[in-house]
């Protein structure tokens, strides 16, 4: 479904503060794959999830999705396999429209927008039984502006806006660090929920270890813009926070010696 | 007192006429500014680009609807190309509007060849009406007034469609819209485009109702089509696009009517550019002085 191969991204290249943020990066996920990526800070994560949505283009190499290599494409043109739930809750709606007008956003990522009536009837019927699943009672708030929503009703309505329409790849980005533990807890099981019903091939990055232990049926671990460690069917199952704690404290050992 | 109310009400029909020509430079600067999140300066250009553009092309002969048309495609073209320099060059909106405004004043004496040009022998589209009985100011009150009227029912027939929302969505938050598959960029260039095919439109319109063009009919349009969207906007809110628009048409008249008051009361047209800012901060300032604004509710504070 995604095939990233050989993936480069140098940020100020040929300057003293040159940093290579990806570095030979290669991953492929089947169709369904769930996969949780772990790393420290600065490992690329964010800048790989940025390369696949197209907000960063990266130097050499390709990426492939669902056949399609989208590897020059810019943002707009990706959307269409491409959906995104960001760390900040304010990044991924429109606050200044309302809740309907933003669920039909997300409706043109895969029905680009055309000369015609917007929210029609059916269309709202539909969004509110896709708002009904989180359990919120957003359905009732409708035509609400956006911003006058919580941070985690907002991260809620992006989750369902991002998941509308079964996008071909679903990247989340640490998606419930800005919230408080319970709003947190909410918004992973909607999104678990969702994946599980429509079968997302989805990417999450958190810094969870208890997570990334728990959930998806595969774990990557980046490091400086590689993939350090890929656990997958068994081994995944049987891995244990320890395990992946573990890796952490090795790369810090190495990079103490120096090797 | 009498004499003051005379005075006014003896000019309505003028500057109602007036009114009507500047609320297409007022939804010139609306849509962008409150659209599109694109603070523009364009307007204060293409409205002579549009009056130049115009002119000439009555005097080459060109029917006057045709005219207005041309002058919309000149405008367009201008505005198309203040949101290109600012996409591509990462120049500020407000900066790439003044650059393609200074450069639009060449470009405006060169589309005449020289300052202003008359335009008294040629026909002109208010002649459709000139045998309905009508005086000269109410043709063009009913007229332009249809014009604006179609305008604002287009647009709001537009911003209910997906395009329409799309466009809405790009001011709103514009990495969010990319990220649904829109086309910021084109959006952006459209949009600003169609902003300014409204000034020249009406720059077109206000050299066909005054008889000439001039390179300086231009200046200070741009104050004057802010001051009238603050104080729409004031009156009407900007709540809901339906608002949004009313309140360009609402502030342009009653902008005007003030302006008209003004000169009733007998102040010197020299110190109508004081209250033209003092009307703009009366209206930016009503809401920190405690004044309620008609229509701007107050936030609501939901509990989760
Ligand atoms: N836009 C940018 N310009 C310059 N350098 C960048 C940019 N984005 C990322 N980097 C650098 O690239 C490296 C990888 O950053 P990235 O954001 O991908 O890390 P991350 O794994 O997401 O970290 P975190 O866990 O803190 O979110 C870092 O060294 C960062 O400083
Ligand atoms: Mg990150």
């Amino acid at each position: 479904m995604l095939e990233i191969s050989n993936a480069r991204k140098t940020f100020f290249k040929g300057m003293p503060d040159e940093k290579v943020a990806l570095d030979g990066l290669s991953l492929k996920l089947n169709r369904g794959d769930f996969v949780v990526v772990i790393g420290s800070n600065g490992a690329g994560k964010s800048t790989m999830m940025n390369a696949i949505s197209g907000a960063l283009l990266v130097d050499s190499g390709r990426i492939v999705i669902n056949g399609d290599d989208v590897t020059t494409m810019p943002v707009h043109a990706r959307a269409r396999h491409v959906a995104r739930v960001f760390q900040d809750p304010m990044k991924g709606t429109a606050a200044s429209m309302t809740i309907a007008e933003n669920m039909l956003l997300a409706d043109l990522r895969q029905n680009p927008a055309r000369l015609r009536r917007g929210l029609t009837p059916q269309r709202r019927e539909k969004y509110r039984e896709h708002l009904s699943y989180l359990g919120l009672g957003l359905e009732n708030r409708f035509d609400t502006q956006v911003s006058l929503l919580s941070g985690g009703q907002r991260q809620s309505l992006s989750l369902v806006m991002a998941v509308s329409g079964e996008p071909d790849v679903l990247l989340l980005d640490e998606h419930t660090a800005a919230l408080d533990p319970r709003t947190a807890d909410l918004v992973l099981n909607a999104t678990l929920r969702a994946v599980n019903a429509l079968k997302l091939t989805t990417m999450m990055v958190t810094h969870n270890m208890a997570h990334a232990v728990e959930y998806g049926n595969r774990v990557i671990m980046l490091d400086s813009g590689k993939v350090l460690l890929e656990l997958s069917g068994e081994e995944k199952a049987r891995a244990t926070v320890r395990d992946l704690i573990g890796h952490f404290s090795v790369k810090t050992d190495r990079m103490v010696l120096g090797v | 007192m009498i004499d003051i109310f005379n005075a006014w009400v003896a000019m309505i029909p003028a500057t109602l006429a007036q009114s009507l020509i500047l609320s297409f430079v007022v939804m010139a600067v609306m849509l962008p500014f409150r659209i599109l999140s694109f603070p523009d300066l364009t307007s204060e250009g293409s409205y002579p680009l549009g009056g130049c553009v115009c002119a000439m092309t009555l005097v080459a002969g060109a029917p006057p609807l045709v005219a207005l048309l041309a002058a919309a495609a000149a405008g367009f073209l201008a505005g198309c190309l203040t949101a290109f320099i600012h996409l591509r060059f990462r120049i500020h909106t407000l900066l790439a509007g003044i650059l393609i405004t200074t450069m639009l004043y060449s470009i405006n004496l060169r589309i005449m060849g020289k300052a202003n040009t008359p335009l008294f022998q040629e026909t002109k589209i208010f002649g459709w009406l000139a045998d309905v009985g009508l005086t000269d100011s109410w043709v063009k009150i009913v007229l332009v007034g249809a014009m604006i009227l179609l305008l604002a029912l287009a647009l709001n027939l537009w911003f209910l469609t997906e395009h329409g929302t799309a466009m809405r969505a790009v001011g709103a938050n514009a990495e969010m819209a990319e990220a649904q598959g829109i086309n910021v960029w084109g959006v952006t260039i459209g949009g600003v485009g169609l902003a300014g095919a409204c000034a020249a439109f009406g720059g077109g319109l206000m050299a066909q109702s005054q008889s000439f063009a001039d390179v300086n009919m231009g200046l200070g349009v741009l104050i004057n089509a802010l001051a009238a969207l603050m104080i729409g906007e004031g009156l009407i809110g900007r709540k809901t696009i339906q608002r949004q628009i009313a309140a360009v048409v609402v502030g342009a008249v009653v902008y005007y009517q003030l302006i008209s008051v003004c000169l009733a009361v007998g102040l010197p047209p020299g110190d109508l550019k004081i209250a033209t800012g003092v009307f703009v901060l009366i209206m930016l300032a009503a809401p920190s002085l405690g004044l309620k604004r008609a229509g701007a509710q107050p936030k609501e504070c939901f509990k989760e």
